[in-house]
């Protein structure tokens, strides 16, 4: 993309940006020793909505490919339509590497097949006094967090709290009026 | 007892500030003093004028805030944050005072440690969750403790008398230096010293005021142990709010436009200001979670 598709009119969303997604592998180390918060085994990626023909194709193709290598790591997952008619597909795995790994995988994937602008957000599970969760977003590029309390609350100091520990490791997003709240998670 | 680890950096820019002041108000006496004793009988007047307001500007402040003193049983929550943080910082209990105001807000006030009042609105209480009030009030407890009352109150006293002489001197016929020769001269450089140490003090007052706001930040964070609650705290009283909107209704087919609300920065502004920008006292605050000072 760049001057060339502009001449010809090849206009294009912004792809998704997948860079920085990898950070979260080592973070878990940090939030484990100052937080007390460890990896809930779960993590997911949240697709946008698209025609449903697309994504019973898409859905196949991951399916195929995921099916292949989750033997070796022992990751299961599945597919799951949320109430605002997002796709998900939710890993499970007790150790982390694997989670980030496939995570990456699944984005690399959905890329390949020209799904890369409906990726929304990736969001990583961590549990410890509280559920808090890592939402990086596709479209800033950067990680959030997200500790939601009953109610709709969010529990915004410890929030904070994981900024403010995470900021050397994480690429966090710096403008808070971004931090949109993901409510009822299938993960 | 618990550490308390200090910022030299901000100790230094404090004293700094407060060697300057002393240094403006040293020469603005040297120029009262050269330009007629006269002068030194109205410092003197407001000095006993000064000490009055210090030591009745407890109850100045409360009753111009419209603040009630209550007793335990009227509002027994704060009392018990309030005596619990007062026994880690090792303060007498000060007397606590509600303003019915909706206004989120907090205040303290009071010469000493052991004539202190430590004030809240209503509307603080009502915003902010028990873990954040308790931020908010270990941070008017700092100012009690770090006698900002007094600090300030010493700071301004020079500046006071400036203010007023340039207020005043004009409607004073040149002054008290009346028996002068050159009584129209010694007006007109008194008249302007004064406006140049009451401006040059202001700002100087207005960055010391910030320093002890960084510091009671800074020990309420200690206090706690939570920066954190400060500043989600800070964050409720400026009126910003973490989104509570869904990514995907924002991301949705239906995209709504949001005002997000901007926090603003104007360097020249903060010259002027009391209090430190939000976002510095949150990089602050972070950078004490971080260090683990605390």
């Amino acid at each position: 993309m760049g001057f060339l598709d502009s001449i010809l009119g090849k206009t294009r969303l912004p792809d998704a940006k997948t860079d920085r997604l990898f950070a979260i592998s080592t973070a878990s180390v940090t939030m484990e020793a100052n937080l007390d918060l460890v990896p809930d085994e779960q993590a997911g990626v949240c697709i946008k909505p698209m025609e449903s023909s697309y994504y019973e194709s898409a859905r196949k193709e991951i399916e195929g490919l995921l099916g292949l290598s989750f033997k070796e790591t022992g990751t299961s997952f599945s597919f799951q339509r949320d109430e605002y008619g997002y796709a998900w597909v939710v890993l499970t795995d007790p150790d982390f590497e694997d989670l980030v790994t496939n995570i990456q995988m699944i984005c690399q994937i959905l890329m390949e097949q020209g799904f890369g602008t409906q990726l929304l957000a990736a969001v990583y599970r961590f549990k410890g006094e509280v559920t808090a969760y890592w939402i990086y977003s596709f479209k800033l590029g950067s990680y959030y967090p997200f500790v939601p309390k009953p109610g709709k609350q969010r529990d915004t100091a410890m929030e904070f709290r994981l900024k403010a520990v995470m900021q050397k490791e994480l690429p966090i997003e710096k403008d808070m009026a971004k931090w949109y709240p993901m409510w009822g998670m299938p993960l | 007892m618990i550490r308390w680890k200090a910022d030299r950096g901000l100790e230094a820019r404090m004293l700094l500030t407060m060697f300057l002041l002393a240094i403006l108000y040293l020469a603005f006496l040297a120029v009262l003093v050269s330009q007629g004793v006269s002068n030194m009988v109205i410092i003197i007047i407001m000095g006993g004028f000064m000490l009055l307001q210090y030591y009745y500007s407890d109850r100045m402040i409360l009753t111009s805030m419209g603040a009630r003193i209550v007793s335990e049983s009227e509002a027994p929550e704060l009392h018990q944050i309030v005596s619990r943080l007062c026994a880690i910082a090792d303060l007498p209990m000060p007397k606590i005072a509600v303003v019915n105001s909706s206004m989120p807000n907090a205040f303290a006030t009071g010469r000493n440690q052991k004539n202190a009042v430590v004030a809240v609105t209503t509307g603080i209480v009502q915003r902010l969750n028990h873990s954040e009030l308790e931020a908010v009030l270990a941070h008017e407890l700092t100012h009690v403790k770090n006698r900002d009352m007094m600090v300030m109150t010493i700071a301004t006293f020079l500046s006071s008398i400036a203010q007023l002489l340039v207020r005043y001197l004009p409607f004073m016929g040149g002054g008290g230096g009346g028996r002068d020769r050159d009584s129209g001269g010694s007006f007109v450089v008194v008249f302007i010293v004064s406006l140049l140490v009451w401006v040059l003090s202001f700002i100087l007052i207005q960055a010391l005021s910030r320093y002890r706001e960084f510091a009671a930040d800074r020990g309420a964070a200690i206090i706690t142990g939570q920066p954190s609650n400060l500043v989600s705290a800070l964050m409720k009283i400026s009126g910003f709010k973490v989104p509570t909107e869904d990514l995907r209704r924002v991301e949705g087919p239906v995209s709504a436009l949001f005002i997000v609300p901007a926090l603003t920065r104007s360097s020249l502004m903060n010259l002027f200001s009391t209090h430190p920008t939000l976002e510095a006292r949150i990089e602050a605050l972070q950078r004490i979670e971080q260090s683990g000072a605390i």
